[in-house]
Order: C-alpha cells, then structure tokens, then sequence
C-alpha cells in the first residue's frame, strides 16, 4: 500500500524570547517534512489545526509552504482526541511535531490518537521513507545511535526535534495561502484518559529535587559534616605501564563498554 | 615525606568515639571508624498490620546496567514508599533488557527482569502486553518510569493512552509524597497536581543518596513465566505486528557531537604528544575532548573543550588522560557513568571522581593502551574469519 494522504497536525507555539504566538518549531518540522515527502511521492497533503481560526500563529505556517490550513473548532464538551481522529480516519499518514509550546505539552497527543485509531506508532522519527507496504522511519536514539524501522500504514510518526529539516520562511507564501474552518458534528463517545486538575503559576522557583529523609542524631550528622564519604574507585600505582593498560581494557570489558 | 613534617600535627589524626559520644584522641594510627562506610541497612518495613502495597517502575537497561535516570526513577519510588506510614509498600523494579548489576542501593525491594526488550529493539506492541500482563498482576498504586529517549518516554505514553482509567503525567520535574509538577507552555509555567497513577519522571529530579537500601530479590520464576508465555505467543504475533526492526547503526564519531557521545577520551596538560593520543582515540573509536588548559596552550581546538566554560557531556565512559579535575571540568563530566584517570599525581582531584585511576606517565601508558587495543582487536579478526565460512555452510548445504 503506498501513501494516498498524509496529514500533519500543527499547534500554536509562543517566542521562546518573547512569549510572541509564532509557529511552533517541533510541529513546523513534521509539517515540513510532510511536504517534503507528499511532494515527492505526489501524494495529498492536509494541514490540520485545531482551534481558532483566527490564531495570529497560524500564517506562519502559511509562510512555511502550507498552502491550506483546515482549522477544526474546539467545542468545550468534545475531547479534542475525538474530533481530531473523525477527521484523520481516512488518513494513510498522521504527522505530528514531538511536543507542543504552549499549554499542557506533554507530548502526549499522537500516542492519545495513534490508540483512538487503533494504528501503530513511531516516535522519535528523523527520516521516512515510503517503502513497499509502508514506510521506513530512521528513529533517534541517544549517544549516536540511530535505528531504521519499518511500520505498516496507516500509522503516526512522531517526528524527533533533530530531524534533518530547513524551514523556509517566505512572506509571499503567507499571503497566498488560506485556512479554512471546517465543520463537522463530532460526539465525545469514548473514554479519554482521566483528567488532571493542575494548578498553574509562573515557572519562578527551581524544582525541588525529592530527598529522603534522614532520621540521624545530632552526633551522626557533625560526622557526616566532617568526614567527607570516602568517593573514588580502584587507584592502581604498581605494575608496568603495559600492566596499567591492562586494567584499563578489563574495565572498559568488565563493564561491556568495548566489545573487542 | 611525612618525616619532614612530623612536627606538624596531622588535623584529622586517629579518634575513637566513646559511648558516650566524646572524641578521644588515640595514640595508635588505627583507622579512624568512618574511613569504612559501614553498610546501609535495608529499608525497615516493619508496619503493624499494615495493607500491602507496590508501586512499580519500569525502565530500560543499557548494556546491562541502570543509567542514572532510571536509578534516580527508582530512587524515587524507596522514597515515596519509605514516606507512607500506612501502607507497607514494596517497590518493583520492572527492567527491560538484561540486568547485570544490583539495583539494592537505589531502594529497589524486587527485581523483574525481561530480557528479550532489549531497547536496542523496537517491539513497543509486545513490550505494552507485558508490562500490562505485570500492572494487572501487581496492581500497582503508583507507576514511575523514567522520561527519556532510550524507549521509556515513549513505551511509558502507550501506557498513559492505554490505561484509561489511571492519571498521568508527562516531564515531571518535581515530585513528593503528596504532589507533582511538570512544566507546561515549554517551561514558562509550572503546573500542581496530586501525585497521579502514572509519572514520566524527567532527569535529575531525585537526590539518589538514600539512608537505606532495598532487598532487591530478583524474580527469575516470574521473568521465565512471563518470558515463556509471550515468548510463545510472541512468535505468532510477530507476523502481525506492524514494527519491523532493520537494525542498530552508530554513527561514525566524528560525525557525533560530544554531547551525544558515548566514549570520550580527554586529554589535559599532561598530554603532551597529541600524535598518540589520537591514535589511541581512534583505536577506541572515541570521540576527543579536552581540558582547558590543553585547549588555551593549542592543542585542541575551543569546541572540543568540557567543562564549566566549554561543554558538558553525559557520555557512559570518560578517560581523563593527565587531567588534574578542576571543579570546573568535574562539572563538565558530572554525568558521566565511568570515569577513568590516567594520571602521574595520585592526590589529583580527579582520582576521588574517578571510578579506575591509572598512576603512571601518561605517554607510555597510552602507548600500552594501544597496542593492547591492537593485539585485543586482531586475534577477534582472526576468529571471526575463521569462524565466519562456518555457520555459512549449513546454510548452503540446506540451500543445496
């Protein structure tokens, strides 16, 4: 099955400086990478966006080369999950950035979604490629590992921050594009995970790290204090230097971290 | 030496403690009794009629081994059950991937290891079946995995999506007994809740000192079981599964940046033949850091330099090759899993942090090194040149 539709989901971001609405960087990055990819399977393409149509973030995307936006209202009593997925049911491919800018971003949305459609999921992604029967995703994985995997479609790509992407940003192309709203009845049916109720303030103080407590007398801690804890591994003094190198390989081998 | 100075009073000069509590100041050079870290004792769990409870932490292992996220994850998990007095809660350590270390002093009470999810391997499907299989036989009061990128960040969202009935949160940057917070609108806010079902925990959120220990009892009956079961099952489903795995790469590493790295050698001014440090660098496939000193005499070029002023790098092994360890480098490499010094003075700073420390002049132990690394490396060429026609000719017999 080769790729018919893809659509990739984009938020409102804020400056990182400035709090400013502009795009947000993650979601810009799988929108691009969606059009890089429709462009060169000829492929449909649909930018989704849900909320305000009237979002001063969302000509950005506009200059980024979408040339449409259809914008889904929210409606207080719908999840957002539902009506995003009545639109993306025919989808082959669902694009989404791996974290939004502003409100809650947990990261959380593709997996809520990719699970509502029933359709695997990649996260992480850098590159697609479409592959017979589906799609070849090279995922990140950290210390300079990289992993290629292959998933059916129709699926969700999460798609990584260090995806090797250039926004283009041209004022021609946001005055040329349009977004749309679209409309359509959607009913909350199914269960959503249960919600939070968090209390929000302005990010001043540092987090504050959990520690256990200790129980110690007043004795135990004037030792604590004054003693320092006896820090540092194997010291090796003696031997040859062709020794000394020895112990250095049985290390790195005793701990797996060569493997020669 | 320590003639020279014997009219010197040494400060910190051999005491005992009386019962009492009183320093008494003794004659002998016996070892002062803190010099021996006496053991932790295990976390007391003694509770009258207490219910039983379990809170559960799920994380990949990396070659064996915990990284410090996911010790600190566990870490976590000691706490909150130390803190409840109610409830004797047990805390569970599910590892995916083999486990070659005792997670006890991170708090961990049972141990479940799954050795076939590697994270090397991308099965999300089969993995979320498990650990399901493992919530609904446990039923844990709370689950705490770590939020990162080696697999647990997202393995724990297939979770969250999953497990409609439980709360969760995502980039949790401070957690205690009663509430948790995690950023929102990209750090500019911070948000409160209860302390939920499910916690992403992010890095470097818990004081991984603990006054006690765990019982870590490592269930190899429950990891065989479960371990048959879906490894029976898992067979038929791989067929159906949707992820199809084409392998690991790594990136050669002068392409990876040094943060990203996971060997560093580091030379300091005690390197003073770059030539062969080089060489060693790359008979170890390692990517080159450098101390300042090394980077303000020449040697080495501003973007290779660690520390406060240059880079901090989270790599799991670090060679410090005649590095003294200035606060400002520890700072660099505070990250860092094993540190190796090679070092000619053994009261450098860099000795305490170092987990292997090497005295010797730096050149000739270099040298060492790497015709060590070659002698290690062509006897592994020869035995899997000899060893590589073999498995090849059942193969073709059966072609035949």
């Amino acid at each position: 099955m080769s790729i018919q539709s893809i659509a990739t989901l984009v938020s409102a971001g804020l400056h990182p400086a400035s709090g400013e609405p502009r795009h947000c960087r993650n979601d810009s990055l799988a929108m691009t990478l969606g059009l890089n990819l429709a462009e060169s399977i000829s492929a449909e393409i649909k930018v989704l966006h849900a909320g305000d149509k009237n979002n001063p973030a969302l000509p950005n995307y506009l200059a980024l080369n979408a040339k449409k936006i259809d914008v889904i209202p929210v409606a207080t009593n719908v999840n957002i999950v539902d009506s995003l997925a009545t639109h993306l049911t025919n989808t082959d491919l669902i694009l989404t950035g791996s974290r939004a800018e502003d409100g809650e971003d947990s990261g959380l949305l593709p997996y809520l979604l990719a699970a509502k459609l029933n359709i695997p999921l990649v996260a992480n992604a850098l590159v697609i490629k479409p592959v017979e029967n589906g799609i070849e995703v090279l995922q990140f994985l950290p210390k300079g590992k990289r992993r290629s995997v292959t998933v059916q479609l129709p699926a969700v790509v999460v798609v990584h921050p260090l995806a090797p992407i250039e926004l283009r940003f041209a004022y021609a192309q946001q005055m040329s594009g349009q977004i749309v709203a679209q409309t359509t009845a959607v009913q909350s049916n199914t269960a959503t995970s249960k919600q939070i109720q968090w209390q929000i303030q302005a990010a001043i103080n540092k987090p504050k790290k959990l520690k256990a407590q200790e129980n110690k007398s007043g004795h135990e801690r004037m030792l604590s204090a004054i003693t320092s804890e006896n820090k540092g591994g194997a010291v090796v003094n003696e031997g040859s230097s062709v020794e000394k190198a020895q112990v250095v390989l049985a290390y790195l081998r005793e701990h797996h971290l060569i493997s020669f | 030496m320590t003639d020279n100075h014997n009219n010197r009073i040494n400060p910190r000069r051999p005491f005992k403690d009386t019962a009492s509590g009183v320093k008494r100041i003794v004659l002998t050079t016996a070892p002062r009794p803190n010099e021996q870290p006496h053991a932790k004792p295990i976390r007391s769990r003694e509770k009258n009629n207490a219910e039983q409870a379990n809170i559960l932490v799920i994380s990949h292992s990396d070659r064996g081994m915990l990284d410090d996220h996911a010790r600190q994850t566990v870490a976590a998990a000691a706490i909150l059950a130390n803190e409840d007095t109610s409830t004797d809660v047990t805390v569970v350590a599910l590892i995916l991937g083999d486990l070659r270390e005792n997670i006890a002093s991170c708090g961990a009470d049972q141990v479940i290891v799954m050795p076939e999810f590697s994270f090397e391997k991308f099965q999300p499907d089969l993995e979320l079946a498990n650990i399901t299989a493992v919530i609904e036989r446990l039923k844990p009061t709370k689950i705490l995995m770590p939020d990162n990128f080696i697999g647990d960040g997202d393995l724990g969202r297939r979770l969250i999506a999953s497990q409609h009935t439980k709360t969760a949160a995502t980039h949790v940057t401070e957690i205690h007994v009663h509430h948790a917070a995690s950023p929102h609108a990209a750090g500019r806010k911070i948000a409160f809740t209860e302390l939920p079902d499910i916690v992403l925990l992010a890095a470097d959120t818990v004081d991984m000192d603990l006054p006690f220990v765990g019982s870590a009892i490592q269930s190899t009956v429950q990891n065989e079981n479960t371990g048959l079961q879906h490894g029976s099952t898992g067979s038929s489903q791989k067929s159906t599964s949707p992820y199809q795995n084409l392998g690991l790469k790594t990136i050669a590493t002068e392409h990876v940046a040094l943060e990203e790295a996971d060997l560093i050698v580091s030379a300091g001014n005690g390197v003073n033949n770059v030539a062969t440090f080089e060489r060693l660098a790359l008979a170890l496939d390692a990517a080159i850091g450098a101390s300042r000193v090394a980077v303000d005499d020449g040697k080495f070029t501003r973007d290779k330099q660690i520390g406060a002023s240059g880079k901090t790098v989270t790599a799991s092994t670090y060679i410090a090759i005649g590095i003294s360890g200035a606060v400002q480098h520890l700072q660099g490499i505070k990250d860092c899993r094993h540190v190796i010094a090679i070092n000619r003075d053994n009261s450098a700073p860099i000795i305490k942090r170092a987990d292997l420390s090497v005295i010797g002049d730096a050149e000739a132990i270099m040298q060492a090194l790497i015709n060590a690394i070659a002698e290690a490396k062509s006897p592994a060429l020869q035995s899997s040149a000899l060893q590589s026609p073999a498995p090849q000719s059942p193969a073709q017999q059966e072609a035949a």
